[in-house]
């Protein structure tokens, strides 16, 4: 999604939001991410501005007054952590890990073949297919990558080949790089 | 079952968040991932300046080489390149330029250039060195600033003490711009 993304030409315009729309999105998120509960009020605080940040190809980042990119979504689609955010609660997504063969390949965009995902480096948490995941990695610790799944889990380990979770964001792409918006 | 712990969602207990992950000045990444960055030399370099204790678990982790070896097995089974891009903006040279340029018959203006090079953000420079010299300074371009008054000797100093990464000898003076 950020591959060729670039902040300066990517970017078309930031809207400050209406604390109605603030409220929903808000509450969306929680929805999604229930594990959230007890943390949102740091991350998003009720009172505080936040923006979105819209880009081209029906991209936007959700970011809060200091200029943090939050969260982001495509289209109308459910609203994804970005990997700085997932870093500081790495716990309120289903993890998948690839073996440690796929790290090169996840960090240069593509996205994840379900045999890196079968292979005895990797692990799979059960989930069903078009769920927000983060890509973990054999022997480290922290996320490399946000996707989509594209089947289920239980698919993934049947068919095995072929795309099993789309790369949304990952390690040093756009979104990545963007900087502190002010 | 450890393994098996370590993917399961939800907060874990003892541990207080949010976790600060320490990341690479060189590749930005986790420094845990660095190792797969083109540049990784540079990685190396910076964790032995910044975080001597890291960079200690490295060494020794590159002279076992497991990393490389069975990657490179690996790579020979799967598709595509898996090229990993470095970051832009590594592609220029880094260095600021200051000139000074006419305004009016006697007054003259100050062009500073390239300091987003060192990733500053120029707004912030801009009103530093408007509160700085007491004057007028913006944003003018995609990497200049421009500051109403004649101080660009003083930016040779004034630049290595705010931003420490900025040595004096990174700063070019390219004289006076003319009408
Ligand atoms: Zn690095």
């Amino acid at each position: 999604m950020f591959k060729k993304f670039d902040e300066k030409e990517s970017i078309s315009g930031i809207l400050q939001l209406k604390s109605s729309v603030q409220k929903s999105i808000r509450s969306k998120i929680l929805e999604s991410y229930p594990h959230l509960e007890n943390y949102l009020d740091t991350i998003l605080p009720k009172k505080d501005a936040f923006k979105i940040v819209k880009c081209h190809d029906h991209i936007e980042v959700l970011i809060n007054s200091s200029g943090e990119q939050q969260f982001f979504r495509h289209r109308e689609g459910q609203w994804m952590p970005t990997l700085r955010l997932l870093h500081k609660y790495p716990f309120f997504l289903p993890m998948q890990q690839v073996d440690k063969g796929a790290i090169r390949f996840v960090l240069s965009g593509a996205n994840i073949m379900c045999p890196g995902l079968t292979s005895p480096g990797a692990q799979m948490t059960e989930v069903e297919k078009d769920t927000v995941v983060a890509i973990m990695a054999e022997g480290k610790e922290h996320a490399l990558a946000i996707g989509k799944t594209t089947l289920s889990t239980a698919d993934i380990a049947k068919i095995n080949k072929g795309i099993g979770v789309e790369n949304c964001h990952y390690l040093n792409d756009g979104l990545w790089q963007m900087k502190a918006i002010k | 079952m450890a393994e098996e712990n370590r993917l399961r969602i939800g907060p874990k207990e003892g541990v207080t968040y949010p976790i600060q992950v320490v990341y690479c000045g060189n590749c930005t990444m986790p420094i845990e991932y660095c190792e797969y960055y083109p540049e990784y030399d540079r990685c190396k370099q910076w964790l032995e300046k910044n975080l001597p204790r890291e960079f200690e678990k490295v060494k020794i982790g590159d002279n076992s080489d497991t990393a490389i070896g069975e990657e490179e097995k690996k790579r020979q089974k799967r598709g595509g390149k898996g090229i990993i891009k470095t970051k832009k903006k590594e592609e220029g040279p880094k260095q600021v330029c200051v000139s000074r340029a006419p305004r009016g018959k006697k007054k003259s203006v100050t062009v500073v250039t390239g300091l987003s090079t060192f990733d500053i953000d120029l707004k912030v420079a801009a009103k530093f060195f408007g509160q700085r010299f007491a004057c007028g300074s913006s944003v003018t371009g995609d990497d200049e600033i421009v500051i109403q008054g004649d101080v660009k000797d003083d930016l040779f100093d004034v630049i290595p003490e705010k931003w420490s990464e900025i040595d004096e000898d990174f700063i070019e003076d390219l004289g006076d711009q003319k009408r």
